[in-house]
């Protein structure tokens, strides 16, 4: 699947609708689905919220791997900006030192199998993966 | 599709998914909210970390009257979420 999404959350719902597609489309395994939808959503808004230089749509790619998924996001003539290198959140930290910014990345970066990012020609891409392992 | 109510019981309901999109009406909702609040999450299919910001900054409002969100009925995807969050360390959470 290749599909490009204009810079909305109001677009959520049809990259979800566009992912269920693709999971059953390609008999890929639904326990896979929360964390996709999750990173998906979470590299698709980070993009929307940071990348505010340009107005261009946001590329989507989804392939099949063997056991999963390999998802990539591109985001087009923007600066560089590598989500690999977002600042850890202390997760142990009590409630009044706790604030809800950083945590979507943070959750990308726990849950991703595999994560790599990509720049050349103002072009920011983040491909990641996920797989059904053998203790899920 | 993101529905959120207030129940006869009192308690709070959330169902579908919670994401960025739909976190301010979430956030409206609670901010009505006062004293202790139960969160009845049995319906509740997803949540992102604009979900998780609206939990957290009603937890913390509540806490400042030292009352506080109680979250009941949670999947196991979405504890798995909490966990990875350090929420079940800041929350009341009963699971499925």
């Amino acid at each position: 699947m290749k599909k490009r999404y204009g810079r909305s959350f109001d677009n959520i719902q049809e990259i979800v609708s566009d992912t269920e597609w693709f999971f059953a489309e390609e008999h890929i395994d639904d326990s896979l689905r929360m964390k996709v939808d999750l990173s998906v959503e979470e590299l698709f808004v980070n993009m929307v919220n940071y990348n505010t230089e340009t107005d261009q749509d946001i590329l989507i790619e989804m392939r099949c791997i063997e056991s999963g998924i390999e998802v990539s996001l591109t985001d087009f003539d923007v600066e560089r900006f590598d989500p690999t290198l977002a600042a850890e959140v202390d997760i142990d930290a009590p409630l009044s030192e706790r604030t809800p910014g950083g945590l979507g990345l943070y959750l990308v970066l726990k849950m991703a199998d595999s994560i790599h990012y990509q720049y050349k020609d103002r072009k920011s891409k983040i491909t990641f993966t996920n797989s059904v392992q053998e203790s899920d | 599709m993101f529905e959120i109510e207030f129940k006869e019981s009192g308690e709070v309901a959330v169902s579908g998914r919670l994401d960025a999109a739909q976190a301010a009406r979430a956030q409206e909702v609670l901010d009505g909210v006062d004293g202790r609040c139960v969160l009845d999450m049995s319906a509740l299919e997803y949540i992102s970390s604009a979900g998780l910001g609206v939990l957290l900054r009603t937890h913390k409002r509540l806490m400042g009257g030292e009352e506080g969100l109680e979250l009941i009925n949670v999947n196991k995807h979405i504890a798995d979420i909490f966990r990875y969050s350090g929420f079940d360390k800041l929350f009341v959470i009963k699971t499925i």
